[in-house]
Formats: structure tokens, sequence, C-alpha cells
């Protein structure tokens, strides 16, 4: 007889039987699961290179990896160093534009 | 703005903006992501020429924008964005294909209106058609034919566009072989 025949069952994954999904979760499948959540990626990230916030950053992170010694950069140094800017530097317009599809989707989706 | 169901407004932009939130989050890792890669692959090389080209650049019209360098009372001359001047009239000299003589480039388009009409004064521009043509041959003066001839050995090599308005008039095609 073979040994795995006798192991022990697989633990079940120790699931929170009792957790609701929050808003944001339904919301969040809803927005993944109909395919919006990456149109919208794609629509943010167009209107960023647009407007050459990308540009900015790049040079950022350009600027960082210069200083710091292009072999000693990480990831998270560079999300880091961009993030503060990145999140401030974004045009209104922009934001304005995205936040609209958003909440379209969120009508739409009857929340 | 009065909204009928101010809760779900005031949830709604605030879920708004968390999503916004994520997705710009993403997009951000993707650019630490690419960066990080330019930089340890040391792709960054080229770009530093580049930014230097473009402080140059940026210089040379910061040159150009001052008064004081392209002032009129200092020099006939502009001064481009890469520091070079340009006279005012082209001063190449080159042989003209139709006559032989040497002309300046600049002048060559109005040498080209004269040298191939009549040979004394600038010839009036025709239309293309074809009755127009008639007309030209009709006239019968002994000058006209030999500006007719010497249209045709001219237009071959001129119908790349290259010359003045006399060339332009030949070089569709519809001129009749004499």
């Amino acid at each position: 007889m073979r040994n795995s025949i006798n192991r022990p069952p697989t633990p079940v994954a120790e699931e929170d039987q009792d957790h609701q999904p929050t808003l944001q979760e339904i919301i969040n499948i809803k927005l993944i699961e109909s395919g919006e959540k990456e149109r919208l990626k794609e629509l943010l990230r167009e209107r960023l290179i647009e407007c050459g916030w990308r540009d900015e950053m790049k040079s950022l992170c350009r600027a960082f990896a210069r200083k710091k010694g292009r072999n000693n950069v990480t990831v998270d140094d560079l999300v880091q160093v961009i993030t503060p800017k990145g999140r401030a530097s974004v045009p209104d317009s922009v934001k304005a534009e995205l936040l609209q599809r958003i909440q379209t989707f969120l009508a739409s989706a009857s929340i | 703005m009065s909204v009928p169901n101010e809760d779900n407004m005031t949830s709604h932009s605030q879920l708004s903006s968390h999503f916004l939130g994520d997705l710009l989050d993403s997009i951000i890792v993707d650019v630490a992501s690419e960066c990080h890669r330019i930089a340890r692959l040391g792709l960054d090389r080229n770009l530093e020429e580049e930014e230097e080209e473009l402080r140059l650049s940026a210089q040379a019209r910061v040159r150009v924008a001052d008064p004081s360098n392209s002032g009129e009372a200092n020099s006939k001359y502009v001064v481009d964005i890469f520091g070079q001047t340009h006279p005012p009239v082209a001063n190449e000299i080159f042989e003209c294909m139709n006559c032989g003589r040497s002309i300046m480039a600049g002048r060559f388009a109005p040498h080209l209106e004269k040298c191939m009409g009549k040979g004394r004064k600038a010839r009036p521009k025709a239309t293309r058609s074809s009755t127009a043509a008639q007309n030209r041959y009709s006239r019968g003066s002994p000058v006209s034919t030999y500006s007719a001839y010497s249209n045709s050995t001219s237009t071959n090599r001129l119908s790349n566009g290259t010359s003045g308005a006399a060339g332009e008039e030949y070089s569709n095609g519809t001129f009749p072989e004499p």
C-alpha cells in the first residue's frame, strides 16, 4: 500500500466562513469581472502619458537611480520615490474624467 | 447642487476616489518596475545624451528669443536655433541647364522665367488646356517655336518640380512634342 493513501486529509484552507464581503470588495469584483477595471486602467494610463506625467515620474526615477547607484535600486525604492509626487501631480481634468467614469459604473451597477 | 440621496452620493464619491487611488497605485508600480528595469540594464545611457541635447536646444531657443541677438540693426542675418546664420538670398552658384550661364541659387527661379520664356521678357503664365497650347503655336512667331523646342528638352530634366513657373506648365505631360 502506498503511503500517500494513508496520509491525513488535506487541511481545509482556513476561510473565514462568516466573512461578509465589504461593499468595496463587491464593487471591485464587479469591476474586474465586467472588464471595466482594465478599461479604466488603460484610460488612466493613456491620459497620464498624454499629459507628461509618466515622463516626469520616469525622470524622477532616473535621478534617484543616478544618485543611489544603478545597481542598488529596488522597485520598492522607486515606488516610494514616485508615489507622493505621483498622486499629487495628476491633472484635475484627468482625475475628473476617471471619477466620472467610475461613478457612472457605480450607478449602472446599482449599488 | 441638491441631490435626492446625499448619502449615496458621498459614499459613491468616496468609493470612486478609492478606486481611482487603486488604479493610480497600480500604474505607479508599473512605472517604477519599468524604470527599475531600465536602471538595472543600463538602458538609460542614451537618455542622458538626449537630455543633453534637449538642454542645448533649450539654450539655443533662449538665445534666439533674446531680442538683442536677432535685432535687425545688428546684421542682416538672422540666427536660427542651431546658431547658424543664413543670408537672405541663397548665394550658391551653379550652371543653368538651359542657357549654360552661372546663376545664383536665390535668383534661379526668376532667371528661369525669363530664360525659358521668349528669351527677352518674362512670359505670361498660360493655362494647361490644349486650346491654350494651340493658341501659342498658332501665333507662329519664330521665337515661340524656339522656346517650345527648348522646353521639350528641359522639361524632362525639370519635371521634378525644381524649376520656376515656366517649367511647371509643361511638366504635367500635356505638352505635345514638336
